[in-house]
This record gives C-alpha cells, structure tokens and sequence, in this order.
C-alpha cells in the first residue's frame, strides 16, 4: 500500500502534504550525503525510540542534561552508541545542547556534516511524526532502506562563524535554489552544509507552514484554512513549550 | 515575532503572554484557547487524559472546520522541526530580528532559554532604534517577500 494514503482520515487532508511525506520517505531510504539509507532508517527508529527512552526522561528532569544517570537508552538499532546518544538528545531535550558538547562528539568519524544529516533526518522525522500524533493518526511505519553509498558532497562557500556547524555564506551556482540572491534566515541556512536537507526542509515547511517567500510577510496564510495569526501563534506555542530561543 | 508583526499590521489586540502561559491566558487570536489546548495535549500527551486530545481536536473541528484541524496539525509538525534544527545547530537569531525583537523577548523571558546566550545581547541604543525603525523594517520585510523569487 502507498506510504501516506489517510485513507481511513477522518479529515480532508491536503494532498500537498502526503506528496511532501513521500517524498521526505523516499529521499529517508535512501543514501543521504553521509549516511547511508540503512543508516538513515536506523537514526529514524531511533528518534522513535527516544519518546519512550527512560534515560531522556531522567535527564530531561535533571538539572543538568550531562549529570549521570542510571538508565540506559531505550535501542533497537545497530547504530553506534555515540550517534543513538546525539539522536535521543536532538529528540527530547535540544535546548540544552551546547557547543561543548557537540565539540566532545563530532571526533572521529563522527564529523560536522555527519551531525547536520543527523539533524535533518531526525527532524524529518518528527515533524512528520507529529503531525501524525497532533491528529491523533497511527505513525507510518518507515520505509525499506535502498542499498547505496553517500555521496559525502560539501557545498563550496562555507562559513563557520555564524553558528556551531559549517553553513553557507555566498552561494555558488550548484546551490543557486537553496534561497533567493537576499540573505537567508539563519534557520535556513543553518543545514547548508549539507544542501539537500535544505530543499527538504523547504519542502516540507512549504506544506506544513507556508512558502517560503511568504515567511516574511506576516499576513501571508498560503491560503491555509487557519489564518496567519494562528499560524504563527501555533508556531510560537510550540517553540515556547520546546523552550526555544530562537 | 511574526505573531506580533502581523497583530500589529492588523491593529489586533494579541496577548502575547498567552505564548507562555497557554490556553488559560486569553490571547485574543481567533480561537487561540483552543489552539493552544492542541499544541498541549500534542507536545505534553502524559499530562493530559487521552479523551483531553479528542475533545480538542472535536472542537476545533466545530469551531474552525476539519481542514483548519490539518492546518494547524500541520504547523505543529512545521515548529517541532524548525525548534531542532535552531537549538541543534547553534544559530543565534538574525540581526534584524533581534534588534525589533528585544523588548518581546526580555517581556516574555526568552531571555531565560538555554539558547539564548548565542544571540549577542541588544543594547539600549539599539533597542531604542529597533523600536523607532520596527514599522519600516516591518514594511521592507513585506515588500521583499513580494518581490521574492517564487521559488526562493
């Protein structure tokens, strides 16, 4: 059976945002820029695993998100163990993530780029995850992994005085369609080093939130059924309760 | 941030407490009780009986009609993604931004987040300018959105 199909949705749902799904499923099983689809699948279960994962609830309660705990993470992946801590950690308690921290983690073969797909994988899976569980729906089982090698592709232009990671200053041709000739958020530009999970973020906020173009302009509702003080009021709930900053 | 650009822009009264506080603040967004009961009973499940979740989700089906439902469902999902992606990477908010936004932050104690240390802190001269210059960037944010590439 097709992946999305809502078949069985009490509610009209947009086709625009199981066409965004597939996709984000398709591009999951398959090798990414530095993780293979297996890989991939496997940080996917992971961040599934984290919502019932007894070592994040006691640090998530704890003073310090680094203090030692007496638990272990709840696992069903082969990954290695520093990676399954970086997903559970992106999953259930990121405000808290420091620059240190990432600096201790990103030795080795686990390096910046490798971080970035963590990221986006992990929060492409939970916004569609969420979106599942805000309607009360069953979570879409993952895809099938697709055998394949990553294509550990690094965009030209890169910074690393905006934030922890790598990102974009001046884009090069190869990235022309990552965003227009003015200045990016930093939100935006935030995974450039990594430009695929740029366009899918973009594909997916385009059916989840509203275009991109029509970020800035605070009246702009993408001709959603909610307008867009309850969109953004939404938004800045959600980021509240996230503890989010930005 | 946008939520006060665009009350403002409308000459709505929001009650941007209700950020914070949640459903038991009256925001004065349309239905923003109800929105903030589904964000609650969606990000806090362990907090909330499951019949809480329905009802909501019934409500809002009443009230705003089940495509308004997958909308803000929508969003949902949107915001838990973008929260990671800021907090994840390290980004600090853009300059603009945290000029016209100082005063909200500190009003709202963002200012207490974890994260917000990676933004430089705002000075009062240039809070003074963010508040004077905030329409105009307000209406210059607005224009470039229009004038911006569709695929941008």
């Amino acid at each position: 059976m097709e992946a999305f199909a809502y078949s069985n949705s009490p509610y009209p749902i947009r086709p625009d945002l199981p066409q965004a799904y597939r996709e984000a499923w398709r591009q999951l099983a398959h090798a990414g820029t530095w993780w293979t689809g297996e890989e991939r699948v496997a940080i996917a279960q992971e961040v599934r695993n984290a919502a019932d994962c007894e070592l994040c609830g006691l640090r998530k309660a704890a003073l310090s998100p680094f203090a030692p705990q007496a638990a272990d993470h709840l696992v069903s992946t082969n990954l290695p163990a520093d990676v399954i801590d970086v997903v559970h950690r992106l999953t259930t308690d990121p405000s808290r993530l420091t620059e240190s921290w990432l600096n201790d983690v990103t030795v080795g073969e686990l390096t910046k780029p490798h971080y970035v797909e963590i990221i986006s994988v992990v929060v492409t899976t939970l916004c569609i995850d969420s979106f599942h569980r805000a309607l009360g729906f069953e979570l879409e089982p993952l895809p099938e992994p697709v055998p394949g090698s990553p294509s550990q592709y690094l965009p030209q232009g890169l910074e690393t005085d905006t934030s922890w990671v790598p990102m974009i200053g001046q884009l090069a041709e190869a990235e022309a369609d990552l965003w227009s000739p003015q200045r990016s958020a930093n939100v935006i530009r935030a995974m450039s080093v990594v430009p695929d999970a740029v366009r899918l973020l973009k594909l997916l906020s385009s059916a989840q939130y509203v275009q991109m173009h029509e970020v800035p302009d605070a009246r702009a509702d993408g001709g959603r059924a909610i307008d867009r003080a309850q969109i953004e009021f939404i938004a800045a709930r959600v980021s509240a309760i996230n503890d989010c900053f930005y | 941030m946008l939520l006060r650009v665009n009350s403002e822009l409308n000459n709505n009264e929001t009650d941007l407490a209700a950020i914070t506080e949640g459903a038991e603040v009256a925001s004065g967004v349309p239905q923003g009780e109800l929105l903030s009961q589904l964000v609650e009973t969606t990000l806090k499940p362990a907090e909330y009986p499951a019949e809480a979740a329905i009802q909501v989700r019934q409500d809002i089906c009443d009230q705003l009609g089940a495509a308004a439902l997958v909308d803000a469902c929508a969003v949902i999902g949107n915001f838990m993604r973008m929260v990671r992606i800021a907090d994840g990477t390290g980004i600090p908010l853009d300059k603009q931004v945290a000029v016209i936004s100082a005063d909200l932050r500190e009003e709202l104690g963002y200012d207490q987040f974890g994260s917000a240390g990676l933004t430089p802190r705002v000075g009062r001269l240039a809070r003074w300018l963010g508040r004077k210059a905030r329409p105009l960037i307000i209406k210059r944010l607005a224009k470039m959105a229009r004038a911006t590439d569709k695929t941008g």
